[in-house]
């Protein structure tokens, strides 16, 4: 199922050897990942990503593809960045700095202009049909069979009551944990008045109620529910992370405000093993005052995104971690009477990069007005299939489903060859 | 085996008749025998290499619970199981089904199975929730043959109050074209075609292009129309419009009449002069053709020749009651998904049909074979036998309303609701016959009015929304729910007529028997007696508030959890 071409060849050559070396000196099975470095070398081999969802639709004229000076190319500049040729848009020069760690896609055709057809589409890389969203697919491929936290943890404000998670016919264990803010998940305390001894006195019943259960049945069903409260013990543990006030030093970084706290909280949770974090940030859809609101929303953006880039590159961890920052559209060239720009599936631009990505590329373009794709037409289904291959899962091939042959990308649309790493 | 080679001599001829005769006699034996005892041989009790794998009879208590699930939704109270358990009758299981299926609750278990079979829990659009869950209701309620049923959903225009309920189906699908023929294609006749929209199925060798366009063909020209006045949406109609495809992969480009499957097309008759009995005038008025496709489509896939149509509805009835498909998964039937029992699947289809599609007398049937009564337990010393075999029974995870209404039942708040809606309804109207209140569709109203919003709660948590598949699936989010939320937790609080309440005055082994009874349905064993007692003992917070730990033990459990 997982492709076996590596992100990073190096990296398993390295654990290879350690592992031949250790065994050599007769260590066996787990004993071989004996101290914590080489369980954390081990750990940072894992692949995951991150999210960075614009809900309602950044403008790709005021973000990856400026036009200055155009027909509609709107009052902001277009500024250098730290790779030579690439412009992005005045509004991000904190991203623009760290350019060389990120690339753009230019040329997304999706032929929709409903936010949640779009938003579907971006997802699951398929334009009709319960797909799993690609971090379901994450969680199902990615997640460590010890991970502490479930695989896809969505933080967002608002939006929260997705279909079933976004996990289709993975299943609910690979649906999103909604985190509403940084709020920590519901129903995360011990009913009141219960104390901790009783308490793990009727987890142990419940747990003799199994056993005998399982006496000459089929026990596959009562393992997958019992996993469950297991996963719920563990995100108990974890309460103090989820509740955990952020350290005034990272306040001053990230920033004070939700978005700031919402990256923060995505770090710890890919520190922690999550295969997907989902981070939205709301408010682009500009159908009125398009520019003052990309002022305010793309400043608010741009500083928290570049620290926690910035904190996974000195993690180790960007190198097995894609970074994706989307939207469920772009924004129409053309300048509505109301100084807005509407919905615009047709001609706009995505940015990622990270674990199997090549950095500093620009794939794609639009004619000089922005009205439409000059080169290279991708759409959902090509960066849906580009999302998984950079992080190992063979697209190509059939989900992990008794029964039935279901391809994890869409079979008429492929990666974009060149983008990978 | 008749084959044999037969001289042309007298006696041959001779030989040859009594054979007929012979044979004609046994299959109108076979036909005469009972549906569920013809079921029970052709899963092959009798076969000794079967019956060594095969499980036990399931006992009285098992399946007592097994079937007031499956037929009523809930787990029975502990009152129903001793009640069961004492009554001496030989039949007392074909008598337990036959009440079960004229039981209000019969009616709402099924509205809730076929709304998530039919809508897989899409939010409610143009047909109002409780509408259409009231259609489902009384269609089963009244027991309406599963043709006649289909024939009212896909011929509904939804254009006037009595047949918008039937029109949700399209409705709410919008009637575009792919979610309508691919669901139309899953649901009603067990084939995803969805693959095969774009070019032949790539994966799965019998569905074709022709197939998916070939039942788009149907609705193509029906649009959905939304009335300028009232904003009320139905089903609007063209008189002309083709379907045309292309093959992604081969550009071959074909041209389609309505058709069902590999069956003659149904081509169009020639056109009217005045091709509309309600002429299309822009957005403004719903337009009715003279001839319409979408009539045709209702007809065309009930009429006997579609052997899918009524293999499919009995393969998932059949899911229902055994926990797995004789095609498994139910809407993936195709060459390379064959049947584990093709001749049963046949019979019981061709049974149906001959029985007036009777979806009642179907479940009657299955209820009472050997295969649905087999315990869940395996014989000692014999290997798991693969879920194909129908050997021993399958475990079936409880659907989300089966998981709320049992655990209500368990911890006696529906009793305890039902008390109070029963003294308010006496105190509110006096003067109304003392009878009303305990009448079963009386009450059976009365506690789901009160308790939906529980039942919504679960949904919420334990539904899935898309495709169902019969995969069993638990989540963290789930289980936070159940370990720590307040709304169990709530239920567990020791007053009034609540279990723990009932509990709290009685002495082991009464206290151990009563909590079995209403949790799991079954009296315990001896070794659990002692089990029981002892937790309850040696609980530090006193033997009174470890009776909350105990029922929220038992509620959490596997056992609990399943159907089996």
């Amino acid at each position: 199922m997982r492709r076996n071409q590596g992100c990073h060849p190096h990296e398993h050559l390295l654990a290879r050897r350690r592992l031949l070396a250790s065994t050599a000196a007769g260590a066996v099975g787990l004993g071989v990942l004996g101290t914590q470095a080489q369980a954390k070398q081990l750990q940072r081999q894992e692949k995951r990503i991150l999210q960075v969802f614009l809900q309602g639709g950044v403008s790709q004229l005021e973000s990856w593809d400026p036009k200055p000076g155009t027909l509609h190319g709107g009052p902001f500049q277009a500024i250098p960045t730290s790779v030579p040729g690439i412009h992005i848009s005045e509004l991000l020069p904190n991203i623009a700095q760290r350019m060389h760690l990120l690339s753009i896609v230019r040329s997304i055709n999706i032929k929709i202009n409903d936010h949640e057809q779009g938003r579907q589409f971006m997802e699951k890389g398929r334009r009709v049909g319960q797909y799993p969203y690609v971090g379901a697919v994450a969680s199902k491929y990615l997640t460590p069979a010890d991970s502490e936290l479930p695989g896809y943890v969505h933080v967002s404000s608002r939006g929260l009551r997705d279909t079933a998670g976004g996990a289709a016919f993975l299943g609910a264990r690979h649906g999103q944990l909604k985190l509403e803010g940084i709020q920590p998940p519901g129903n995360l305390a011990v009913p009141e008045g219960l104390d901790p001894v009783a308490d793990s006195n009727r987890d142990q019943l419940r747990l003799q109620f199994n056993q005998r259960f399982v006496e000459r049945r089929s026990k596959a069903l009562t393992e997958a529910y019992d996993a469950s409260f297991h996963q719920a013990t563990k995100l108990m543990g974890r309460k103090a992370m989820f509740e955990g006030e952020a350290a005034e030093r990272d306040l001053d970084r990230y920033g004070r405000h939700d978005f700031g706290r919402y990256c923060l909280l995505a770090r710890t949770l890919l520190e922690n093993g999550a295969a997907c974090v989902k981070v939205t940030h709301h408010g682009y859809d500009s159908h009125a005052e398009n520019f003052n609101f990309h002022l305010e929303q793309l400043g608010e953006f741009d500083k928290p995104f570049c620290m926690l880039l910035d904190d996974l590159k000195a993690r180790g961890m960007l190198e097995s971690t894609l970074v994706v920052i989307y939207s469920e559209f772009g924004r129409t060239p053309k300048v509505n009477v109301r100084y807005g720009r509407d919905h615009w599936g047709s001609a706009w631009s995505i940015a990622l990069g990270g674990c199997g990505i090549q950095p500093g590329a620009v794939i794609g373009k639009t004619n000089d007005t922005g009205t439409a794709v000059a080169d290279r037409e991708v759409d959902a289904g090509h960066l849906f299939h580009t999302y998984l291959q950079a992080v190992g899962v063979d697209s190509t091939a059939d989900h992990d489903i008794p029964g039935r042959s279901i391809p994890i990308g869409d079979p008429s649309t492929e990666a974009i060859g060149e983008l990978l790493a | 085996m008749y084959s044999s080679p037969l001289n042309s001599s007298a006696l041959g001829k001779t030989c040859w008749f009594a054979v007929a005769l012979v044979l004609i006699a046994v299959q109108s034996a076979e036909a005469t025998r009972p549906l569920h005892e013809r079921v029970d041989a052709a899963i092959g009790c009798g076969d000794p290499e079967f019956e060594r794998l095969a499980a036990a009879d399931a006992g009285d208590a098992a399946f007592i619970r097994r079937v007031y699930l499956d037929l009523a939704g809930t787990i029975p109270s502990s009152d129903q199981v001793r009640r069961f358990l004492a009554e001496s009758a030989a039949d007392k299981r074909a008598q337990l089904v036959d009440q079960l299926l004229e039981s209000p609750r019969y009616a709402r278990h099924m509205q809730y199975v076929f709304d998530t079979m039919l809508m897989e829990r899409r939010p409610a659009k143009y047909v109002k929730a409780d509408q259409w869950q009231a259609y489902l209701r009384q269609s089963f309620a009244e027991n309406k043959p599963w043709d006649q049923f289909v024939t009212e959903m896909l011929t509904a225009d939804g254009a006037d109050e009595t047949n918008r309920a039937a029109a949700r189906f399209l409705l709410d699908r919008e009637l575009k074209p792919d979610p309508v023929t691919r669901d139309l294609g899953r649901i009603f006749l067990g084939r995803d075609l969805q693959c095969a929209q774009c070019h032949d199925h790539p994966n799965v060798d019998d569905y074709l292009q022709r197939h998916y366009h070939g039942l788009a063909a149907f609705l193509n020209r029906s649009y959905l129309f939304t009335d300028p006045k009232t904003k009320q949406a139905s089903i609007g109609e063209k008189a002309e419009g083709v379907v045309k495809f292309t093959s992604v992969f081969t550009s071959e480009a074909a041209e389609t009449a309505p058709r069902m499957l590999d069956l003659p097309p149904v081509e169009d008759p020639p056109m009217a002069d005045e091709p509309y009995k309600v002429k299309p005038e822009k957005k403004k008025v719903r337009s009715v053709p003279v001839y319409s496709r979408r009539l045709q489509l209702a007809s065309a896939m009930t009429d006997p020749s579609n052997a899918a149509f009524r293999r499919n509805i009995v393969n998932r009835l059949w899911a229902m009651m055994m926990g797995r498909g004789i095609v498994e998964p139910v809407d993936m039937w195709h060459a390379g998904n064959p049947p584990s029992h093709p001749e049963l699947l046949e019979m019981l289809a061709d049974d149906f049909a001959a029985h007036h599609y009777d979806v009642k007398y179907l479940l009657r049937e299955l209820a009472r074979t050997k295969t649905y009564q087999r315990s869940s337990q395996y014989p000692p010393g014999a290997e798991i036998a693969p879920d194909d075999r129908f050997a021993v029974a399958l475990q079936k995870p409880l659907s989300p309303e089966q998981l709320a209404w049992s655990m209500m039942q368990a911890t006696s708040l529906t009793e305890a609701t039902l008390q109070d809606l029963q003294a308010k309804h006496r105190k509110a109207h006096p003067d109304d016959d003392p009878q009303t209140v305990e009448d079963p569709v009386w009450q059976e109203a009365a506690l789901h009015d009160a308790l939906k919003g529980h039942v919504a709660s679960f949904v919420d948590l334990f539904g899935v929304t898309g495709i169902q598949t019969s995969q069993f699936d638990a989540s963290a989010n789930q289980a936070l729910f159940l370990r720590n939320g307040k709304v169990l937790q709530s239920w567990l609080t020791p007053q009034g007529a609540r279990l723990t309440a009932k509990l709290k005055a009685l002495d082991a082994p009464q206290l151990v028997d009563e909590f079995y009874m209403a949790v799991f349905s079954r009296p315990p064993g001896a070794d659990e007696q002692q089990q029981i007692s002892e937790f309850l003992a040696r609980a530090p917070e006193g033997r009174d508030a470890a009776l909350g730990q105990l029922v929220w033990a038992a509620l959490s459990s596997a056992e609990f959890r399943f159907n089996h």
